[in-house]
């Protein structure tokens, strides 16, 4: 025993050496463990293919249209080489929800009335036109309705040339004979009856009568190939033939800049000059290309990609419906060069969206799902020993069936084509976020806990869709709709856009693991009638609000507040019962059954619009703080019509985690709570009660140590100690010295650093990412001191000294106890007797115990499950993950300190104050020497 | 005790060490400082106030000058030495060419105003001396040296015909002005190229003198001065035109300050292998003030309505551009100089200066220019060009008779003239190097990677947009490089 002990009385140096090599071997072995992989690629342009030949226009007889002067049928004139029913065939583009189509409320997940999970059936509450499905009394939009009026933002083919029978909708029965009337496609039909079949009737809004549709001359409308593959499709065109019901036509129309086609006073006219003899354009006049940004931006939001032109979008208008529902502009432009009427705007010199700016287009990450360039197999089903299978479609296989079913995302909005959801490869497909993300501690449970577009999109430069009020109608007839991130000024032309951050919610993906995503949130509220529900069509809304073209009389005394005769936005509110009762007795009176107002919110998920580097999140304070941007209170709604709170529109895979509530204006807001998120973030949340349970605590024990201390010093004034016979003994080896001391630094550092991570609000003079690396670092020293320490205790025996004696223990626990609480203010010597064999009286053993192998190991095996809650989540989440974990770490921590300042007081409890400071540090003790030492066998 | 009391403060700082070590190993490190481009920059001396050392009064600039050699003893011989004064250079070999060559304002022709022979009193208003007025001008004496047009800190001092102060300058009020050199000294000449303000260079214009900081990023943010980057040593100014030179001596670069690595995407590193500094960071040229792009001769004389920036009786036609995309070449030196007597093919745009510098010299980068274009005389018969005289008596600004001119201005060169003249084009590149704009105006990557972008990728010798082929240096354009 005592071989061992004078073992480790050797000169320091070794010792130092020694544990400085035991370091350096660790310090080794975990740089070794670090790897890096990147890859990266990059796609081809899109440019006007000058491989495409120059190709007859054909018309849906596959005659040239120069000769028939019939539309141009896409399906004919591409069919001739590419599999066109396959396209049109294989789209959830064209299908828009078609083959989904089912009864009202039956097709999940949707509302009661929701027909199908796409466009066609799907009800949206911006556009709020119904369409109808068959049985409803009540017609709202039927079939070539919803053609006229959606057909912008639909590529057509699916339900804009099949019938939900599955039949062609040229072939559908008309109601009654009669000329064809060229403007609309409408004709009188013998009113009255029972429910008009949607598919060929429309619903005339001027005068709210029921027509029926005549198929065979409107035509139908076929998928418009153009409308992506040309560098300049006349969209506008396009629209204006849709809504005057030239359904055929809209093809045709497409190619009114190319020269091709003319418009007349019929219709339109093919340029017998643009072409060939055998029917093809003349060279130059169509390029058929990739689809280009541009393209896309015809209906998915702002995209632009000339940057000479200033970006620039004005007021709350659908029109950019993509942009003006989550505030996403697509554009490799500097913001600051914009034309945007933008707050700060100067000092904006990143572009709209990095991707964009880079060179990449739309079709980059949303490519043809049987792309052989792009489209990899996924790491699920490819064999561990395959790192790339070259076997792929060939590209003429492709070029003849190209599927264009479009690799998507998660979006919150989009029901359709579920099965293709998480098709597109994510940001970490082409970003490798080891190598770019170095600065970030745990960066495995922030991408695991947040989107990349969370720290990436953190603010949209422009305005999007707040609230939009279909309860009441404006003199235009149309919804009230607020924006957010747009200060309107009734008094200038322009509305200064001051931007918005995006709401972050938990989005649950294919695989059932949530995380947040930016979302914009928009609230929509509405009347609905009968049972089963409907929403309330515009025009029974119309005939209930306007008489002739201006407000019911009943309705303006009713609203108008101040009298002035015209309704305001803050007077256009179901804000009171009498309100609401006027309004929904006149909807009944109309024949409506128990109308009611409905509300609900619809997410819209934020993908674009990427900024890179520096201007993205990378302050840890952002999250990390008291005012936390997870926390952040959205603003659903400045009024709530009729009281209703709103809920969130199913199938969207969002869920609200906190806190819906109003405020004395009324507003409605959104409060996350990261508890119920099952988050735990640090430095912004805790259990207020352990922080005061171990606040008190730690008060108590320096309250008192000072009354014990103060008595101490009163009572050596008053009393001189009889002089104490001491001996100076060696107590403490130079290793038991030098881990102690390790022990205390890296403890108190560790206190210290724990602490800003807790509070980090009150020391921001520090980086909370250094404190977070300076905390681990300085854990991992603190485990291998004590590992090594315990081995050490273990391997010389000194462990014996930790553990109380049976016998006798009580007895010495009590007189040692006494002696503490009485005797030492009588300068007392103490009563038991100390040697190096028995450093520690039973009271310190059992503190000991407690603290280095109860609270110590808690501790320690607390504070790597957090570390680890990014290496072995399962394991962190069996044992109640972060939100447990981390409390629970708070707590022993302030159990810890409160334990330090007892430790440091009792140790002036030695012969002389600082004896045991100089024991602990020197090595030698004085002992007071007692009668019963004396025979003690050591 | 010592022996206790060392074994202390040993096991303290074997105890830190055992904390701080590892910290110092597994914190990250800081991100390399970035080097500091104002180590570079001259430290300016202090200035010496030379109100009573200059008393004055003064007659004439000579004057001033014998005061200052008094004591800058070796100020006008260290001048005498360098372009300023000679206004040419060394004889350099020029490869094509049997013998060196002397190259410089005294002698070359350009497609601006043409030449200096024969129109000196006009043309040496800019020489940094007094009296050059004709081709005998003394250059080996020291008293004819202007020290004030580069010292003067009044703004008060103004050249005229063959370099002679104006009157109504009060040299003495100059003389105690004089202090170390502004944008203002620089620019009074090198501002007014080509007969007025910003006509000449391209990037280099009165609104440098008070520029804020998107005119030019140094001289507004961080008002530096000509002599910070054109660094001077006993009156050698650093910097080389390449319009009146023929080598690469003494030329800046951004470099000199500059990190050759600066950038956070090491990406935009990597382009500086191939792209200088100036074709990202000089997104256009004359931001302000427009330039001439284009100078027709041949339509001068005639008596039609007059404009500064589009017809003048005595000059012809021209085209001025503001803000305007520069043209984007190689460039690894000049390659050749038209000189006096050089034939031309009329029927092709001659080229006056032609740039060295291809895709495979893998020292060549590549660079912005103005490209001025213009059609000026040459002979019908010899097929030279011609250096007319336009200023004084019998010059084609008082005459307007073309032959006159350029017989009278033949003489003076030696040149033949056979009495049939024409107009032929010729073709001149000056580079952009000044209106720096500020880093977050820095072109992006779709200026130029992108259908629309400035570079013609084909012309440059590329494959196509280096982006989706590979850039120059990549296996498969390399190899082919290498053959050619």
């Amino acid at each position: 025993m005592r071989n061992a002990l004078r073992l480790l009385r050797r000169p320091p140096q070794t010792l130092l050496a020694a544990g400085l090599l035991l370091i350096a071997l660790a310090a080794a072995a975990f740089l070794l463990t670090k790897t890096a992989s990147a890859s990266s690629w990059l796609g081809p342009q899109p440019q006007a293919s000058p491989l495409h030949p120059r190709v007859p226009l054909l018309d849906e007889d596959g005659q040239p249209v120069l000769l028939s002067a019939k539309p141009v049928s896409t399906i004919a004139t591409c069919g001739a080489c590419h599999d066109a029913d396959f396209i049109a065939g294989h789209s959830y583009h064209a299908d828009a929800g078609l083959t989904d189509f089912g009864d009202p409320g039956s097709v999940p997940p949707s509302r009661p009335w929701d027909t199908s999970p796409g466009l066609f059936g799907r009800w949206d509450p911006l556009l709020y036109r119904y369409l109808s499905p068959a049985g409803d009394a009540r017609l709202d939009l039927g079939t070539a309705a919803w053609i006229q009026l959606y057909g912008g933002r639909h590529v057509g083919g699916g339900p804009a040339v099949t019938s939900r029978a599955g039949t062609p909708l040229e072939q559908l029965p008309v109601a009654a004979a009669g000329p064809f009337v060229p403007t609309n496609g409408m004709r009188r039909a013998a009113p009255g009856g029972a429910a008009a079949d949607p598919e060929t009737h429309v619903l005339d809004p001027q005068d709210g009568e029921v027509r029926a549709w005549d198929w065979e001359a409107s035509g139908a409308v076929e998928m418009n190939c153009f409308l992506c593959h040309t560098p300049a499709p006349d969209n506008a065109a396009r629209l204006q033939a849709l809504q005057e019901g030239r359904f055929a036509w809209a093809a045709s129309a497409t190619l009114l800049g190319t020269g091709l086609i003319e418009p007349t006073a019929e219709g339109y006219r093919w340029k017998t000059s643009s072409f060939e003899a055998s029917g093809e354009p003349k060279e130059g006049l169509l390029a058929i290309q990739d689809p280009g940004d541009a393209n896309c931006g015809l209906c998915h939001g702002l995209v632009q990609d000339k940057l000479e032109q200033p970006v620039s979008l004005a007021g709350c208008s659908p029109e950019t419906y993509r942009t003006v529902t989550s505030g996403q502009i697509v554009s490799g432009q500097r913001v600051s060069d914009s034309g945007m009427n933008l707050m700060g705007k100067d000092e904006l010199t990143r572009s709209w969206d990095v991707h964009a700016e880079r060179g990449m287009s739309c079709t980059d990450c949303h490519y043809s799902l049987n792309n052989p360039v792009y489209d990899q197999e996924s790491e699920a089903s490819r064999p561990e020993h395959m790192t790339f299978d070259p076997r792929r479609l060939g590209l003429g296989e492709y070029l003849y069936q190209p599927l264009h079913e479009f690799a998507r995302g998660q979006s919150a909005q989009g029901a359709l084509a579920p099965e293709l959801q998480g098709t597109m490869r994510g940001c970490e497909s082409c970003h490798s976020l080891q190598a770019t993300h170095d600065w970030l501690p745990y960066k495995e449970r922030h991408v695991e806990a947040l989107r990349c577009e969370v720290c990436h999109i953190s603010k949209q430069y422009a305005n999007a869709l707040q609230q939009i009020d279909w309860t009441v109608l404006g003199p235009e007839g149309l919804a009230s709709t607020t924006c957010r991130g747009l200060q309107q000024d009734a008094s200038s032309d322009s509305d200064l856009i001051t931007g918005f951050e995006p709401a972050l919610l938990p989005q649950a993906d294919a695989q059932g693991a949530t995380d947040l995503v930016p979302l914009n949130l928009v609230s929509a509220w509405y009347w609905v009638y009968g049972d089963p529900p409907r929403p309330v069509r515009l025009i029974d809304l119309q005939a209930a609000w306007f008489e002739e073209e201006a407000y019911a009389p009943q309705v303006l005394a009713a609203f108008d507040r101040d009298g002035d005769g015209v309704l305001g936005d803050n007077e256009l509110r179901i804000d009171t019962p009498p309100k609401q009762a006027l309004i929904s007795g006149r909807l009944a009176a109309l024949g409506l059954q128990d109308p009611r107002i409905v509300a609900e919110v619809i997410p819209y998920s934020i993908n674009h619009g990427v900024a890179a580097g520096e201007w993205a999140v990378q302050d840890c304070r952002v999250c990390h703080a008291e005012d936390s941007r997870l926390a952040q209170t959205v603003l659903l709604a400045s009024y709530q019509p009729g009281g209703v709170t709103p809920q969130l529109v199913p199938g969207s895979r969002v869920a609200f985690q906190g806190e819906l509530y109003s405020d004395d204006g009324g507003s409605l807001y959104y409060r996350p709570d990261t508890s119920q998120q099952g988050a735990y973030v640090f430095g912004h949340d805790r259990l207020v009660w352990i922080d005061r349970l171990g606040g008190i605590t730690f008060l108590a024990v320096l309250g008192g140590v000072f009354t014990h201390g103060g008595m101490r010093f009163a009572s050596s004034l008053r009393k001189r100690r009889d002089p104490v016979k001491t001996q100076t003994v060696y107590m403490y080896a130079v290793y038991e010295r030098l881990w102690h001391w390790l022990q205390t630094f890296t403890l108190v550092a560790l206190l210290f650093t724990g602490l800003v991570i807790h509070k980090p609000d009150l020391f921001a003079v520090f980086s909370f990412r250094g404190v977070v690396l300076v905390h681990n670092i300085l854990a991992a020293i603190l485990v291998v001191n004590a590992a090594l320490a315990l081995f050490y205790h273990l391997a010389s025996g000194e462990i014996r000294q930790f553990i109380p004696r049976p016998v006798g223990f009580f007895d010495q626990a009590i007189v040692q106890a006494k002696f503490y609480l009485r005797g030492i203010f009588q300068r007392e010597p103490h009563p038991l007797a100390r040697t190096p064999q028995e450093k520690l009286n039973p009271l310190q053993q059992v503190t000991y115990l407690a603290i280095l192998n109860v609270l110590l190991p808690l501790q320690v095996i607390s504070g790597i499950l957090i570390w680890g809650a990014e290496r072995w989540p399962e394991l962190a989440g069996r044992l109640g993950g972060l939100p447990f974990l981390a409390p629970f770490h708070t707590l022993i921590a302030w159990l810890f300190a409160a334990f330090i300042v007892l430790h440091v007081y009792l140790t002036t409890t030695g012969h002389s104050p600082l004896t045991s400071l100089r024991a602990m540090t020197l090595g030698w003790d004085e002992v007071e020497a007692h009668a019963s030492q004396e025979g003690d066998p050591s | 005790m010592r022996q206790p009391k060392l074994i202390g403060l040993v096991g303290l700082l074997a105890t830190l060490a055992l904390i701080v070590i590892p910290l110092a190993l597994f914190l990250p490190r800081e991100t390399r400082a970035a080097e500091d481009p104002w180590a570079a920059v001259p430290v300016r001396e202090p200035h010496t106030d030379h109100t009573d050392l200059m008393p004055g009064p003064y007659d004439s600039g000579s004057q001033v000058t014998q005061r200052c050699l008094e004591c800058h003893e070796e100020a006008a011989e260290q001048l005498m030495a360098t372009v300023h004064w000679t206004w040419e250079s060394e004889p350099v070999q020029i490869e094509g060419r049997p013998e060196p060559v002397a190259i410089g304002k005294k002698t070359a022709l350009n497609n601006f105003c043409i030449g200096i022979q024969s129109n000196w009193p006009d043309c040496t208003a800019c020489h940094a001396g007094y009296g050059w007025e004709d081709a005998d001008f003394d250059f080996s004496e020291p008293t004819t040296v202007d020290c004030l047009v580069c010292h003067d800190n009044s703004g008060t001092y103004v050249k005229g015909e063959a370099g002679i102060p104006v009157e109504g300058v009060d040299l003495a009020y100059v003389a105690q002005s004089v202090g170390a050199p502004t944008r203002e000294n620089c620019g009074s000449c090198h501002f007014s190229g080509g007969g007025g303000n910003g006509v000449k260079h391209g990037d280099l214009d009165s609104h440098l003198i008070h520029p804020s900081e998107t005119v030019d990023v140094h001289m507004g943010r961080y008002d530096l001065v000509c002599t910070d980057c054109h660094q001077t040593t006993e009156h050698r100014i650093r910097g080389r035109s390449i319009t009146v030179s023929l080598d690469t001596q003494g030329q800046i670069a951004c470099t000199d300050c500059h990190s050759a690595a600066p950038h956070a995407d090491v990406r935009l590193d990597a382009h500086s292998a191939s792209v200088a500094c100036q074709t990202c960071h000089i997104p256009t040229g004359a931001v302000r003030d427009p330039t001439k792009m284009f100078w027709d001769w041949s339509t001068a004389g005639q008596d039609r309505e007059q404009d500064e920036r589009s017809y003048l009786k005595i000059k012809g036609s021209f085209v001025y551009e503001s803000d305007f995309v520069p043209e984007y070449s190689w460039y690894s030196g000049i390659r050749d100089r038209y000189l006096l007597g050089d034939p031309i093919d009329p029927s092709q745009p001659t080229q006056i200066n032609p740039l060295a510098g291809d895709i495979a010299d893998p020292r060549a980068r590549i660079f912005p220019f103005k490209v001025h274009r213009a059609r000026q005389p040459y002979d019908a018969v010899y097929n030279i060009l011609l250096q007319p005289k336009t200023f004084g008596e019998g010059g084609f600004w008082t005459e307007f008779d073309w032959d006159q001119a350029l017989r009278l201005g033949s003489q003076a060169v030696g040149l033949p003239y056979s009495g049939q003249y024409g107009f032929a084009d010729t073709v001149m590149v000056w580079p952009i190097t000044h209106m720096v704009q500020p880093a977050e105006s820095a072109l992006g990557c779709e200026a130029c990677h992108s259908s629309g972008g400035r570079l013609d990728w084909k012309a440059l010798g590329y494959y196509g947009d280096p982006l989706t082929w590979g850039g120059r240096f990549e296996p498969a354009l390399r190899a082919e490089l290498q053959e050619r």
